[in-house]
């Protein structure tokens, strides 16, 4: 009994004492992708601001938005982002701030092939539909002369979950794809016509390390970590781009002058000749009205992510933000009110 | 009877028992060989975490925290810290209603219909999903206050830890002899008294093993956790704010692109099973020859 007593009373001091210790402390939560480079950021600028203390839990886009609407987290993180019924959700209390971008590539597994391959909208297309079969078929080897590719049957390889990178490729070949558009649609999970699936992009690259002659799409950063074989795409204007954090950020750079005032944009398959086509936006979700115990540090750490943060990017294999859209979203911060 | 009939008799005797001896034999065989399959998964983890896992373990990593992405090092500390924490909070909720629970159970007739209801439902309790006490939680205790904390988590886990005490301690008082707890009400004690002074005080125990073998549940839980505690990277000690655990830690770890933070999960994974394994086998070695009053 006495040790009980002794645990509880600790116990409530323990609790009691804690504000003390912990200094402003917010907590946020949402996308996968972009959580390394977060924990990153957070660790740098906490270098610098050591008062403040911020906490990234990766659970994925959709449960990003999903707690940021239920007000469960000081702030979100998603690599979709909110449709129009969500924002009515929260009154339209929320700004999308992009912090980063990240591209979907194709890795496969060919025996005796290291070099990257070339592919174009229509044969990406014919991948995922299950049109193009085997690897000998005409339409990849004009595209790859030079490399000698079997003829063993292609086995397409994609994510089984529910997944921001699923939303990327799937918005991508809905715009190149006209048949894909009609017949799947896009979304973070649709109705696969082909293929096998695998969970995460740990997954999908295991499942398509075991099936020999098959070919799947992973995120840019998973890829370059595990040094995958990737495949470089023809893009808008008919040049063909390998997937890079240059080729990336100059995705976004050519789309800049559609950017709405609100930020939410599709950046795939985008116009420039050095622009990657499958590359997607990573948003912060805040709230346009706040607390200043929430607003202060974290626009802080925010306008510190914009302009310290994007340096650190692509060291990490994360693509920066175009300069000119770190000045538009700096300015749109502006609308934050503290109360 | 007849000499021959006799032999034959005897001849048929010998050959069925040896026939039967060959079935026992072979029964044998192949109970022991299914035996053998039942406990390999406990030894192929426990071989496997070790192999994978032991390179990770030092003391940085007992003790610090985590370490950004791109850089090297880190810890688990803080997820350490806070499934003690978690787990503190879970016991200080659960064990005092579990106890409750398994002191009524125990000391209610075994004809009476509110406490087989009550049996009933400890069972129905245990055997609900994990994932499901963890919606639960966060719609009780997340939601109404907020934000993800502490003490969400905690009440997940006493939720966990709940009917386990409960049918774990009704088994132990029920073992107290009827003639002690008469021997009791014949001095002329009241009933609470030989609950409280006699049934309780000698089961100590085994009271105490409920508690651990609840304990070792609940520590090893991720499910009730995800959307209760969440996560953290920082030392945490509030019953307010997110806190990290082990097994949401190795969760996190183990599904990221990095190849340095898959290895702190191994050995995140390592530690969470002796710590488990350790509380079971000691809960086994304090109740084991257990009689009343020992």
């Amino acid at each position: 009994m006495k040790v009980v007593c002794a645990l509880g009373s600790s116990l409530v001091s323990l609790v009691v004492s804690a504000p003390a210790l912990a200094a402003a402390s917010l907590s946020g939560a949402g996308a996968t992708f972009p959580a390394p480079l977060y924990s990153r950021w957070i660790s740098d600028f906490e270098k610098v601001n050591p008062e403040t203390k911020l906490n990234y839990q990766p659970i994925g886009s959709g449960g990003g938005i999903k707690q940021f609407i239920d007000g469960t987290v000081d702030f979100g993180g998603t690599d979709a982002p909110m449709t129009d019924e969500q924002i009515a959700k929260v009154k339209g209390n929320v700004l999308h701030v992009p912090t980063a971008l990240g591209a979907v590539v194709f890795t496969f597994n060919v025996a005796g092939v290291q070099k990257p391959l070339n592919l174009t909208p229509e044969t990406a297309c014919g991948i995922a539909m299950g049109k193009i079969s085997t690897w000998n078929d005409k339409r990849l080897l004009s595209l790859n002369a030079g490399v000698t590719l079997p003829s063993a049957p292609l086995t397409f390889v994609h994510r089984s979950d529910g997944s921001g990178t699923s939303a990327i490729f799937t918005d991508y070949l809905s715009k190149v794809c006209p048949e894909w558009k009609d017949k799947v649609g896009s979304g973070t999970a649709v109705n696969w016509p082909v293929g096998l699936g695998g969970k995460g992009n740990d997954g999908v690259s295991g499942l398509i390390k075991q099936t020999p002659n098959s070919i799947g799409y992973v995120e840019l950063v998973f890829a370059e970590k595990n040094k995958l074989p990737v495949a470089a795409l023809k893009n808008k204007a008919g040049k063909i781009v390998s997937p890079s954090t240059n080729s990336v950020t100059q995705a976004f750079a050519d789309s800049v002058a559609k950017l709405p005032s609100d930020f939410r944009m599709s950046i795939t398959d985008a116009d420039g000749a050095a622009s990657y086509p499958i590359s997607g936006i990573t948003y912060l979700l805040v709230r346009k009205n706040m607390s200043k115990e929430v607003g202060v540090p974290l626009v802080k750490f925010i306008k510190w992510g914009l302009r310290d943060g994007q340096k650190i990017c692509p060291s990490l294999s994360y693509a920066q933000l175009p300069a000119e859209v770190v000045s538009r979203v700096e300015k749109a911060l502006n609308v934050i009110e503290l109360k | 009877m007849e000499i021959a009939t006799k032999k034959l008799l005897l001849e048929f005797m010998v050959t069925t028992q040896a026939k039967r001896k060959r079935k026992n034999i072979f029964a044998n065989l192949v109970l022991s060989i299914l035996a053998i399959l039942a406990v390999s998964p406990l030894v192929a983890i426990l071989g496997f975490l070790i192999s994978k896992g032991i390179g990770a373990l030092s003391w940085e990593f007992l003790t610090s925290l985590p370490a950004p992405y791109g850089e090297s090092g880190g810890g688990m500390g803080h997820s350490i810290v806070g499934t003690f924490i978690l787990v503190l909070f879970a016991s200080l909720l659960g064990i005092p209603v579990g106890f409750g629970a398994g002191i009524f159970l125990a000391e209610s007739s075994k004809e009476s219909r509110f406490a087989s209801i009550v049996r009933l439902c400890a069972e129905m309790l245990a055997g609900v999903p994990s994932i499901v006490v963890g919606l639960f939680a966060y719609f009780v205790a997340v939601l109404p206050f907020g934000g993800f904390s502490a003490f969400a988590g905690g009440f997940a886990l006493s939720v966990i830890m709940i009917p386990v005490i409960a049918r774990t301690s009704e088994e132990i008082l029920r073992l107290v002899p009827v003639h002690v707890r008469e021997a009791g009400l014949a001095l002329g004690l009241p009933r609470w008294q030989v609950v409280m002074r006699i049934v309780l005080r000698g089961s100590r125990k085994g009271l105490f093993t409920a508690v651990l073998l609840a304990v070792a549940r609940a520590s090893g839980e991720t499910a009730p956790l995800l959307f209760t505690a969440l996560n953290s990277r920082l030392w945490s000690f509030s019953a307010t704010q997110p806190i990290s655990s082990l097994p949401v830690q190795i969760y996190t770890y183990a599904t990221s692109p990095s190849e340095e933070w898959h290895q702190q999960a191994w050995g995140g994974a390592l530690l969470l099973v002796l710590l488990v394994l350790g509380m079971s086998l000691f809960a086994r070695f304090l109740f084991s020859g257990k009689k009343y009053g020992t």
